[in-house]
């Protein structure tokens, strides 16, 4: 939980389009399950709200999607290689980014955090409908964001030992091992 | 922290006045509803001592209520009116910007009021007095625990992978090249300490079942009770009054 505030933290000082703020539900969904990961990504978003504001907490169900789909992952040995986890990361992506469009349309009309707002005011100036470019804006940026999570955590399951590794089956079985 | 008159009172009495005040962030009518819960949250802020997250939550609206300037008021839809420069603002536009933008603040300025009031061993003493389930408890204190832990662990990590030549400035290829060398560390060290300190809490006997004693328990007023009773039933009004109208 922790490390979703943390890294969240790190990547939005490096000023970069990604958010790489689930990347401890996704983690949790691996080494210990989806429930694991519900539970992470549930409570993490509790604690964000508490730092910038509850009204975040109307995208709790990413959290939750996030974790089904990392331990869905992990099942099918998702993070085998770089280019499944980019696979999965994908279609995370996608996922994520349409249940966030929904939610950012209905709840807020398009006016979220910075990064995928901008993009929606860009695309709004270039002549799309407000539906048009929270949903253009929401899935780009999702899809950018899940693809360089999943990415990143199966280059670090990959590179975890093996000693580690034989302590979470579930871990072992994501990346083929 | 517990300085403050909304750090010294119960926790849950705390927590429920945030949380009512959320709930009407949602449900206050527009349009003068939400900006005047805005300023009401403010004043209750600065009363009971954490006024500081007045200007904190700013930080974190300004930036939305100019987004919500952009998106609505310039990109908005017609009838137009006039801007002062000349250009035009969507009529519903603005009035939309203006009753989100309220009800933003509002929830955000409450939230960190409450974070700034907030005491997590406090809180802890609380839900074992009250029986809670004390896992869920003690998931939340200890992530606020490691959150300033592994906060500063990436400080120090940051600094320590610039002076190894990490730029952390520069083209967005750059910077994205910086991710793995800040995050694969702490996504290591974090893993290791999960180990380590599930170890050591189970040793400790957290895991083990059946009644737990509060030692130091936030004291709970009768009067508590009922500011946090009535803060509930005025919000359970205010829905019926609104699902109504």
């Amino acid at each position: 939980m922790a490390i979703n505030l943390v890294i969240g933290r790190i990547v939005a000082e490096l000023a970069l389009p990604v958010y790489l703020d689930t990347l401890g539900t996704m983690l949790v969904a691996i080494l210990a399950g989806w429930r694991g990961g519900l539970l992470v990504g549930s409570i993490s978003q509790l604690l964000a709200g508490m730092l910038s504001g509850y009204q975040w907490i109307a995208f709790m169900p990413i959290q939750w999607l996030i974790a089904l789909l990392a331990g869905g992952a992990a099942q099918g040995k998702g993070f085998a290689g770089a280019w499944r986890s980019g696979a999965w990361g994908a279609l995370c992506g996608l996922l994520c980014g349409a249940c966030s469009a929904a939610i950012s349309y209905l709840l807020f009309r398009g006016v979220t955090a910075g990064g995928v707002t901008a993009v929606g005011a860009l695309l709004r100036s270039l002549g799309a409908s407000l539906p048009v470019a929270v949903t253009a804006a929401s899935i780009s940026t999702d899809l950018l964001d899940k693809t360089a999570a999943f990415v990143l955590v199966g280059f670090l399951l990959r590179a975890l030992p093996r000693r580690i590794l034989g302590r979470f089956p579930l871990a072992a079985r994501a990346v083929d091992r | 922290m517990t300085t403050s008159f909304a750090g010294r009172v119960h926790p849950f009495t705390a927590g429920t006045v945030t949380l009512v005040l959320i709930f009407l962030g949602v449900l206050a009518p527009a349009p003068s509803g939400p900006p005047l819960l805005y300023a009401a949250v403010c004043l209750l802020a600065i009363v009971t001592g954490v006024g500081r997250a007045v200007l904190h939550a700013l930080v974190v609206v300004v930036p939305l209520w100019v987004l919500l300037f952009i998106m609505h008021g310039i990109l908005g839809e017609a009838p137009y009116l006039t801007a002062p420069w000349g250009g035009t603002l969507s009529v519903a536009g603005m009035a939309w910007g203006v009753e989100q933008g309220s009800r933003l603040a509002a929830i955000v300025t409450a939230s960190l009021a409450f974070a700034r009031a907030f005491d997590p061993h406090r809180f802890l003493q609380a839900a074992i007095a009250r029986k809670w389930p004390f896992s869920a408890a003690f998931l939340i204190v200890a992530t606020l625990d490691a959150m300033s832990r592994f906060g500063q662990q990436a400080t120090r990590l940051r600094e320590a992978q610039r002076t190894r030549g990490l730029k952390v400035r520069g083209s967005l290829a750059t910077r994205a090249r910086a991710i793995p060398a800040l995050v694969f560390p702490l996504l290591l060290a974090s893993l290791t300490e999960a180990d380590e300190r599930a170890l050591a809490l189970e040793t400790r006997g957290l895991t083990a079942t059946g009644p737990r004693t509060a030692i130091d328990p936030p004291a709970d007023h009768l009067l508590e009770r009922v500011v946090r009773w009535m803060a509930v039933t005025a919000l359970l009004a205010i829905i019926i009054w609104r699902v109504r109208a």
